[in-house]
């Protein structure tokens, strides 16, 4: 099945926010943001600006009539600075004028005065000066200080690991209808409408239902428009309640880039102990995330590294510290794996110091401490799934590890000036929110009498194929033909109170919403259809193909008719459903519970050639096997694995996230910013489904897809690291990620690089 | 306070006050931290009376004529979005470095955020809206849709616009940074996927559709395409 948008995207009449006809007399904000990363504000001139021809308004903290502040956890972050600004890039005032470009120009005009201040970068040096948000954690299995007596090695080190910009193609926007009686209708591109509809709504003092939030499509949000989305949503809306005019507001890609908050780096120290056999007996590790200058979804972010912190192995003995460090860059956000990713490459890395310890390959190690059916993580619960040995396996034979490494040892003997390496990735990601109360969703499903079907859910389409799942799970659970479903825009008077499109879950949540919602009309017109038939074994009816089906068989009643019948007959073709997945808790006092859902496994084998004369590499192949539980639509998760496997080999790789030691971003634009091309793609991507229905609460036995592939590009990094090896062998490489290409030389000749430094030249290492 | 401002909340009158005084006092800028400017200046692109800065232009798009008023500066792109309607063409940077504002200037593409609205008079322009008739898909169209060339779509018609040019780059015998023997540049048939992904490295998709697009100009160049996308329709549910 094809996705059900698929002919306004080829056609070019998809509509995203902007692309909505302009409503008359709309107005233009432009940000006027911070230059400097930490400083009091003396003085604020807005004078030249607002007398520029064409500009109507200038807006500051001063004009927002309630809340100025905001926040999902925490409440922490203003939506325009007054005192004194943290980041470079972080909003002080809004420019509205009628066009865009005067907008812009005004912008320039502003004059403001600062007072600088010390500011942090590293996130390691905030800890160390009790810079922190939120309290650190800590989860605990068994007993580490004394199981590492019982260890034949133990190995430390540690993992600098860079961040992400989401670099959605769309970026952040949102355009603001002012309605009667002060009401908004906000578009915005946004994954969280309930959290922009409430932020809104808190700032002007309105109640939630003067604030429409209404989301067609995103174009792309990969956890970017979050939280974050709402920040721009608010300010746009400041400006239409206070002229009464309809106002949009769009980043451009350069003040996208500076303005918003990005995937969280990492500092983090490991230790590990094993056995002789490889057996790993303890793990330590300590996380310091750069969360950047306000709370915005750090602790969350940290919760799901703790979650993930040894991976796909069960290992007895571990002890996990984590702590959100502030720094003064931009809040730091939800990115695909939500922390997932960060925790996972310190236990690889770990595992990878093991085997370069005992000169063993990685795999040996990890493929002895993976995790079966029944092993409790730190967090207390239990593994209910075998997947996590089942697709290693798999993976082993289908794609012959064997043979693989024969291959590439049998290159790297014979060539010298490039080399191969390959590393093999499991993945263990745990599925749900795991701030419990998240796991809820709505669903409203109307039949019509012409028996075509409208259904609105809580959930957010942004590229992730949510409507053409929603669709599918409908036309299954109605059994009536696709063409007569439309997947309506996630709208706030529809479906109230949502939670975010995020943590892999929409359509876990908001699919079975939607079953259950198709459930209760379908009992209604089962009786009726009974009746007609002058049956009572309501049981025994079913719809299929648009028919009624009797006992097995096919009746003259068709769909069409059952929705006409029903108008006529005053049954209620329509319903609102609410889901929430059962059993869910987690104590925060204890670090105990039982957090997810369940848990996805998958293992890729990744190959890459480097050239190791230039740093440059080639990523050769990247073989999956991936449980996907009972796939809902196939290619819409092949699409989830590919996208997802490709930027986490951009983050492993060429997406260099450099901010200065004044707290400025460096990538600045997508020149010196490179996201994967087609060009960088894997020679060959080879995925299975483990087709696998063991455990999953999901509509029909299906399974999350949206973040754990990410995870796979993990396995990057230590492809490339062994063809490193196998060209400098005595080399101890940094677990610094990304890997750039000139990190790669660095580190190959970093020796040479030393000579030159200490002969005046100046090339350094980063 | 009249009988409608009674029936608004405080807040809303506090609102009305605010607008009120500042409307008053436009222009007087120093005392308040902000204030709102009068209304009345001009009125973006409401009539056809030419504005002060701005031209006249003919443009020829998707086959029809268009006449409008712009400033010289204006780029194409903003042109086609803001004063046409024409919104399929998108804004990922707006600085050359997406694709996702491609579009076909006389059969060739060109990111239409590189060039000015007024350098194009004369030259045929196709976007996106301009590929298909009321009932027919172009070819590429019917192949990105069959091959799943996208997943949010924003990049979508830029990269349908720039595939649209390959092919014909390709008929005419252009080479490319990959092609091997020079003085015989490859055909549709024989397109190679490393062929067709160097031509099409001008068109970000951060998605990573990448797989799915390969496969869509395959099937557009008269190839099968072995993209396991095109090869797993029917196993969905229902
Ligand atoms: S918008 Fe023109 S290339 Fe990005
Ligand atoms: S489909 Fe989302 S950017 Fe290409």
């Amino acid at each position: 099945m094809k996705r059900i948008d698929a002919i306004y995207h080829v056609r070019g009449e998809a509509e995203y926010v902007d692309d909505l006809p302009l409503p008359a007399e709309m107005l233009y904000a432009e940000v006027f943001a911070s230059p400097v990363a930490h400083g009091k504000i003396l003085s604020l001139e807005i004078k030249d600006a607002l007398a520029l021809e064409g500009i109507v308004a200038v807006f500051t903290a001063d004009d927002i009539p309630e809340s100025n502040q905001w926040g999902t956890i925490i409440a922490d972050c203003p939506l325009l600075v007054k005192d004194e600004v943290q980041y470079i890039g972080q909003p002080i005032a809004i420019v509205v004028g009628q066009t865009r470009a005067i907008a812009q120009k005004a912008t320039k005009l502003i004059r403001l005065e600062v007072e600088e201040l010390p500011i942090i970068v590293n996130p390691r040096k905030a800890f160390s000066q009790g810079q922190i948000i939120g309290t650190p954690r800590i989860f605990v299995l068994g007993d580490v200080d004394s199981a590492w007596e019982e260890c034949d090695l133990i190995v430390e080190g540690n993992c600098e690991i860079g961040g992400q910009e989401h670099l959605y193609l769309e970026t952040q926007r949102s355009r603001v209808i002012p309605l009667e009686g002060n009401n908004l209708r906000v578009y915005s591109a946004t994954q969280n409408p309930t959290l922009t509809q409430k932020t809104i709504a808190q700032m002007l003092g309105l109640s939630c239902h003067a604030v429409e939030v209404d989301v067609k499509r995103l174009g792309g949000g990969f956890g970017g428009k979050e939280e974050q989305a709402t920040h721009w949503a608010s300010l746009a809306a400041l400006a239409a309640w206070h002229t009464g005019k309809p106002v949009e507001l769009v980043l451009s890609r350069s003040d996208d880039l500076k303005m918003t908050g990005k995937r969280h780096p990492y500092s983090s120290d490991f230790k590990i102990g094993v056995t002789n056999e490889g057996k790993i007996l303890a793990y330590e590790v300590k996380h310091y995330q750069n969360a950047g200058a306000y709370a915005d979804l750090s602790t969350a972010v940290l919760e799901r590294t703790l979650f993930h912190s040894t991976n796909a192995y069960f290992i007895p003995n571990t002890r996990i510290f984590a702590v959100s460090c502030r720094t003064n860059l931009p809040p730091s956000t939800a990115m695909r794996g939500f922390g997932g990713p960060q925790a996972m490459f310190v236990i690889e890395s770990a595992i990878a110091k093991v085997a370069e310890t005992l000169d063993i390959s990685r795999e040996e190690i990890q493929r002895k401490n993976l995790l079966r059916l029944g092993d409790s993580f730190s967090y207390g619960q239990k593994i209910k799934t075998n997947s996590m040995r089942r697709t290693w396996l798999e993976a082993e034979q289908t794609y012959n590890l064997t043979a693989i490494s024969e291959r590439i040892n049998h290159y790297n003997a014979s060539h010298f000036e490039t080399k191969k390496g390959y590393a093999v990735m499991p993945i263990c990601f745990g599925i749900s929110f795991t701030a419990s109360f998240l796991n809820q969703a709505s669903a409203l499903v109307h039949v019509y009498t012409d028996g075509s079907v409208s259904i609105t859910t809580g959930g957010v389409e942004m590229g992730q194929g949510l409507s053409t799942k929603i669709a599918a799970i409908a036309s299954k659970a109605f059994g009536i033909g696709l063409q007569r479903i439309k997947i309506e825009s996630t709208n706030t008077t529809r479906i109230a109170n949502m939670s975010a499109s995020a943590a892999s879950v929409t359509t876990d949540l908001n699919g079975n919403a939607t079953v259950l919602a198709i459930a209760q009309i379908l009992d209604r017109l089962k009786a009726l259809a009974a009746k007609e038939l002058g049956v009572k074994d309501t049981e025994n009816i079913a719809i299929a193909k648009e028919k009624v089906i009797y006992a097995g068989k096919e009746t003259d009643l068709t769909w069409e008719h059952l929705a006409k019948a029903g108008n006529l007959a005053r049954i209620n073709l329509s319903a609102h459903t609410f889901y929430a997945t059962p059993g869910l808790e987690f104590d925060r006092d204890r670090e105990k519970g039982h957090p997810f859902a369940y848990h996805v496994c998958g293992t890729a084998i990744v190959e890459v050639t480097l050239d190791c004369l230039r740093g440059i590499y080639q990523i050769d192949a990247v073989k999956i096997v991936h449980d996907l539980g009972r796939s809902v639509n196939e290619l819409v998760d092949r699409g989830q694995v590919e996208g997802g496997l490709a930027q986490g080999l951009g983050w492993m790789t060429i997406e260099d996230l450099q901010f200065n030691e004044k707290g400025e971003l460096l990538a600045n634009n997508l020149a010196n910013y490179k996201v994967p091309d087609i060009y960088f793609m894997p020679d060959l991507i080879d995925i299975k489904f483990l087709e696998n229905d063991d455990n999953s609460p999901a509509p029909y036995g299906s399974k999350a897809v949206g973040e754990p592939p990410f995870m796979y590009g993990i396995g990057v990094f230590f492809a490339i690291r062994e063809a490193m090896k196998a060209f400098q062998p005595q080399i101890e490489f940094a677990f610094t990620s990304p890997l750039t290409p000139e990190r790669v030389l660095c580190e190959l000749y970093a020796d040479q690089l030393r000579q030159m430094n200490s002969h005046g030249d100046r090339i350094r290492l980063k | 306070m009249t009988e409608e401002e009674q029936k608004l909340s405080p807040k809303q009158r506090s609102r009305r006050n605010f607008l009120g005084q500042s409307l008053f006092t436009a222009g007087a800028a120093i005392a308040a931290p902000s204030l709102l400017n009068s209304c009345q200046n001009k009125t973006v692109s409401a009539s056809n009376a030419l504005v002060e800065g701005e031209t006249m232009i003919g443009l020829k798009i998707n086959g029809q004529l268009k006449t409008l008023n712009i400033e010289p500066r204006v780029t194409l792109l903003d042109a086609l979005r803001e004063n046409l309607g024409l919104t399929g063409s998108k804004k990922g940077c707006d600085h050359g470095q997406c694709g996702a504002c491609t579009v076909l200037i006389d059969g060739q593409r060109a990111y239409s955020c590189l060039t000015l609205a007024i350098m194009q008079e004369g030259n045929e322009i196709t976007t996106i809206e301009g590929l298909a008739t009321e009932d027919n898909l172009h070819p590429v169209q019917t192949a990105f849709l069959e091959n799943d060339g996208f997943q949010c779509g924003y990049c979508t018609p830029g990269q349908i616009c720039a595939s649209v040019a390959l092919l014909e780059e390709v008929n005419n015998g252009s080479v490319s940074y990959v092609t091997r023997d020079l003085t015989n540049p490859p055909e549709l048939a024989s397109l190679s996927e490393s062929e067709i992904k160097e031509r099409m490295s001008g068109n970000l998709c951060r998605c990573s559709a990448y797989n799915g697009i390969v496969a869509a100009v395959q099937q557009a160049a008269g190839q099968t395409p072995p993209s396991p996308a095109a090869s797993i329709e029917h196993s969905q549910v229902g």
